[in-house]
């Protein structure tokens, strides 16, 4: 009786795993190219909590940079099969989120609005849908957001001691959108869901900051933007005055 | 303390704000746009996720039962054919119906994305599956190897019937209005019909798995005298773990452990084995099984 057990199979299977490990051993080495380059453009940015007059020139610096991220993520692009990104995107999906963190820095920092999921994918030259080809995941984006979001407390607290007291007050209104934003979507128990959890304390670190500015009165320049959350830091001014 | 429930308070007040800001500027906010479609987004593929693991429960629990029911194959009742029979149409129907299922959520999408919520099923299935091969092997008088991945490929080809289509298209409106994509991807898969993407990585792990079936099989014949049966899944077991030591594998982790599990399984077949070699002779009832193999009164219609 031949033998049940056909060792053919494990043979087979060993050549599918080594074609496989050899696609990852090139996906690694183009991850790394893209990991060096998004390296430099945080450097670059870093910039911003120590001289507030650098911003615009470390955010042109940072788009070079992500404009050749994106002719790396072309060429990553075509060591993936058709329908198999998700198979690998477990080597990319942090170095995305990375960019996009930096995307939405420069974004806001020269703009200050919220870049947009079509706008992120397409400085990156991706798509938006999996069906159109290689395309930024939607988690990966928030996820670039939300890292966005902690650099965005820490950098309302360096403006404050740089003397610029209105940055602050414009952070804040943003955060307040993005925190609304974010709780319109329905997170599953997942790492994005963790991620946002830790949201609260950065929004909560701003409000401090602009508490802090708004009683001792450091505001001096109120602009259009702010309008709206200025009367209750008024109020908190004048309590406090009358408690002391 | 006052100071800080009045501290408290400003902050409630302060977000109550924020809150009926937010609520007026809903519609022009771009934010907010922006984010109400992520969210449909998400719950899309969330509730796909869902859906997908809910089938492969059914399908887990199905091949549970069938392996169940294999394991009741036994010798001296003279029940295989019939519970073979059984076994394979029941495992058609899994495929037929519940993989069915399974391939039109997954039509037009990444499967790799939906992996962890069908690869429970798909593993019990592919035990169910080749632990029913086990059988018709060795009875019958064709040899057959267990099937791979790409045999079993084949058998997750499914038609696209009118119904599914048309069930198809209405989700692919349903997502035109909500997303305004999606649409051309089902209808073209539509056109040609729908298959289940069996990974030969779940396959592989699927098998691992058939090693615990055979040592319980194993265990369980020496219990009812049929040692030729501890014998004979011994030695298919060594030749599966065989196999498995082969493999150069980095990155699986799940791989590795289950090879580590089926070492156990081989060494406590191998012990079944030893202990039918050493007082296969003090126990009458199994008689002279190892001197002379095919013996007729041991063999009752098994082999």
């Amino acid at each position: 009786m031949a033998s049940f057990v056909n060792l053919e199979i494990f043979s087979n299977y060993q050549k599918y795993i080594d074609n496989e490990q050899e696609i990852r051993e090139n996906i690694r080495t183009k991850v790394r190219e893209i990991e060096q380059l998004a390296k430099e453009a945080t450097i670059q940015l870093q910039v911003i909590h120590s001289d507030l007059s650098k911003i615009d020139n470390a955010c042109k610096e940072a788009r070079k940079q992500v404009s050749a991220c994106a002719s790396i993520y072309k060429q990553l692009s075509e060591l993936i099969p058709v329908g198999q990104y998700y198979r690998y995107s477990d080597h990319w999906t942090y170095i995305t989120q990375r960019l996009v963190f930096l995307i939405a820095m420069v974004v806001y920092l020269e703009a200050g609005f919220l870049v947009k999921r079509e706008i992120a994918a397409e400085m990156l030259g991706l798509k938006i849908n999996h069906a159109d080809g290689f395309h930024l995941d939607i988690e990966d984006y928030l996820m670039g957001i939300l890292q966005m979001a902690s650099e965005l407390s820490r950098f309302a607290t360096n403006s404050v001691t740089m003397g610029d007291y209105d940055r602050p007050l414009n952070i804040s209104h943003f955060m307040a959108n993005l925190n609304s934003g974010f709780r319109l979507l329905n997170l599953k128990n997942d790492g994005l869901r963790k991620r946002f959890d830790a949201l609260k304390y950065d929004v909560k670190k701003i409000e401090e900051v602009v508490y802090d500015i708004s009683i001792r009165g450091l505001r001096n320049n109120p602009s259009v933007d702010c309008k709206e959350v200025e009367d209750p830091h008024e109020q908190c001014g004048e309590d406090v005055v009358n408690d002391n | 303390m006052s100071q800080r429930s009045r501290n408290s308070n400003r902050r409630n007040h302060l977000k109550h704000k924020y809150a009926q800001n937010s609520q007026t500027t809903d519609e022009q906010n771009p934010v907010i746009k922006a984010f109400q479609d992520y969210a449909l987004e998400l719950d899309d593929k969330h509730d796909r996720y869902e859906r997908i693991v809910k089938l492969s429960r059914d399908i887990t629990i199905e091949a549970k039962r069938i392996i169940f029911l294999l394991h009741t194959i036994d010798g001296r009742k003279n029940n295989r054919s019939r519970i073979l029979n059984e076994a394979e149409e029941r495992l058609e129907k899994v495929v037929a119906t519940n993989f069915k299922s399974v391939a039109l959520e997954l039509n037009g999408q990444d499967p790799y994305q939906y992996r962890c919520a069908y690869s429970p099923g798909l593993q019990e299935f592919i035990e169910a599956y080749s632990f029913m091969e086990y059988f018709k092997h060795s009875g019958d008088e064709t040899p057959t190897t267990v099937s791979d991945w790409s045999i079993l490929q084949q058998k997750m080809q499914f038609e696209h019937q009118d119904e599914a289509s048309q069930k198809d298209d209405e989700l692919g409106k349903e997502l035109e209005v909500s997303l305004g994509q999606e649409k051309p991807v089902g209808k073209i898969a539509a056109s040609q019909g729908v298959n289940f993407v069996v990974d030969p990585t779940e396959f592989i792990l699927g098998i691992a798995d058939l090693t615990g079936e055979l040592m319980r099989r194993c265990i369980n014949s020496l219990g009812s005298g049929e040692t030729n049966v501890c014998l004979e899944s011994c030695k298919v077991l060594q030749q599966f773990f065989t196999g498995y030591i082969s493999l150069n594998i980095q990155r699986c982790r799940e791989l590795s452990r289950k090879i580590y599990t089926m070492r156990q399984s081989v060494i406590k077949a191998e012990n079944v084995c030893y202990n039918v070699k050493v007082r296969g002779g003090e126990a009458a009832k199994w008689g002279s099984v190892l001197e002379n193999k095919v013996n007729e009164d041991l063999d009752e219609g098994f082999y």
